[in-house]
């Protein structure tokens, strides 16, 4: 019994500790060093918060570049399967067709961009909110976080908190803000909570994040009742998020009411982040 | 010259584990597949787990230490959370290297079991009592389950991908 302890034993300070012929570090070390790191970053500090920001930026930068092959690959598979016959066919007429049609693809691509690009500019000349255009820059689920990466930062006057609207209709919030680049947490997160009020009937519930595509409603009165027409706005309760913004409509789910938003967090490519109410609303 | 390069092709192939490991966690690669919502497994712990079992040369712990705070900033979680889960599968990794003299397809595989459940123990230890994050079980049982049962498709690519270019072992 006591040999077999001796051998855990002196296999486990054996993996701790010892290096080996190319390792530079011993888990050892690098078992506190991770474990500062998380003290550090748990802890708030102001420098630590700086570096963290700027650590941020950089990797997401990086993360952006490597992730272009897999977007590449993507975007261009349907051309490659569709067209593999007529590379077989001949070659001058294959390279002419690959050009022709990645250049195709280009346009199009453009095209649907500059709709889009439109459609904001549009929602920024007739939104009730003066708001500030960003694009997806990383969309990398977790088991633990349901969030997206955006290209604008404190650089452009996003704060913590900041609602944002896709085509209009809220799909997150702020939850980090770097120089150059934010997260977004997403409606669906299972730490989304957003106090919402549903209108007619004028009720006041918590919009919840269940880890899937519908979130669901919380504190609802006891005597509510589900109506078609429901339509779920921000009530503007927690003195952050602005009121009237449209989030979905409200169907019965499996236990509870669910909601079926507007702007499916999976599908968002161009967002507005909210910064200010514009003065006319304020006026009325 | 074709002494270095093939002294250059043969380096690159022995780094190639750290690179694909790097490009996992700093990426955009889905390892969570959405259009079957349960479907998700842990790529970077079956290659850590494999390379430091097999051959410790090709990944070093400095590398696995990195690669964990990439994966923390990429995924906004309390940097050092990664890191730690990954050092704790290399350690459990490690410990099996020393404890076993001669490894099959079958042990590697059963304590590989061990290195996840160690691995997302102290991702879930450090997220539920120092942060306000709320975890959703059944996605990470998921994970779990589908790391566990991918891992014998990886380790046949790895013992492919390592007899094809016949990686000398420095350790």
């Amino acid at each position: 019994m006591s040999t077999s302890r001796d051998d855990f034993g002196i296999a486990i300070r054996s993996a701790l500790l010892q290096r080996g012929a190319k390792q530079k570090f011993s888990l050892f070390v690098l078992i506190i060093l991770s474990l500062s790191i998380f003290v550090l970053d748990s802890s708030n500090l102001k420098a630590v918060k700086v570096l963290r920001s700027l650590v941020n930026d950089g990797i997401y930068r990086i993360s952006v570049i490597s992730s272009s092959p897999i977007k590449f690959t993507s975007s261009t598979k349907n051309f490659f399967v569709n067209h593999i016959l007529l590379y077989k066919e001949n070659e001058e007429l294959k390279l002419e067709l690959s050009e022709l049609k990645k250049s195709k693809l280009r346009t199009s691509y453009l095209e649907a961009e500059n709709k889009k690009l439109q459609e904001i500019v549009e929602l920024d000349k007739n939104s009730a909110f003066i708001t500030v255009g960003a694009k997806i820059m990383l969309d990398k689920n977790s088991p633990y976080l349901n969030s997206a990466i955006i290209n604008k930062g404190s650089n452009s006057g996003v704060k913590l908190g900041m609602p944002v609207l896709s085509k209009g209709h809220l799909v997150g919030r702020i939850v980090e803000v770097n120089y150059l680049s934010s997260r977004i947490l997403l409606l669906n997160d299972l730490n989304s909570r957003i106090p919402v009020v549903i209108s007619p009937s004028g009720d006041q519930a918590i919009l919840s994040g269940a880890g899937k595509k519908s979130p669901t409603l919380e504190y609802l009165p006891e005597n509510f009742s589900l109506n078609s027409e429901s339509t779920v706005y921000t009530s503007g309760k927690d003195g952050v998020l602005f009121s009237g913004i449209s989030i979905g409509k409200v169907f019965q789910g499996d236990d509870r009411p669910e909601v079926q938003l507007f702007a499916d967090p999976n599908q968002i490519y161009l967002i507005n982040v909210v910064i200010e109410k514009s003065s006319d609303l304020e006026a009325m | 010259m074709a002494i270095n390069v093939k002294t250059f092709g043969d380096g690159f192939l022995r780094i190639l584990p750290l690179i694909l490991l790097i490009y996992v966690c700093i990426s955009e690669f889905h390892t969570q597949f959405y259009y079957w919502s349960i479907f998700s497994f842990n790529l970077q712990f079956i290659i850590i787990y494999y390379w430091i079992l097999r051959d410790p040369s090709i990944l070093g712990y400095g590398f696995v230490f990195l690669c964990g705070v990439i994966n923390d900033v990429v995924l906004s979680l309390p940097m050092g959370t990664s890191a730690l889960s990954y050092l704790f599968v290399s350690l459990s990794a490690a410990y099996v290297r020393n404890a076993t003299v001669r490894s099959t397809l079958i042990t590697d595989w059963f304590t590989f079991l061990l290195a996840v459940i160690i691995g997302n123990f102290i991702t879930y230890f450090l997220l539920k009592n120092f942060t306000e994050f709320k975890i959703e079980y059944t996605s990470m049982f998921f994970n779990s389950l589908f790391t566990f049962i991918l891992y014998p498709v990886f380790w046949g690519i790895f013992e492919l991908y390592k007899r094809s270019i016949n990686l000398k072992t420095y350790d």
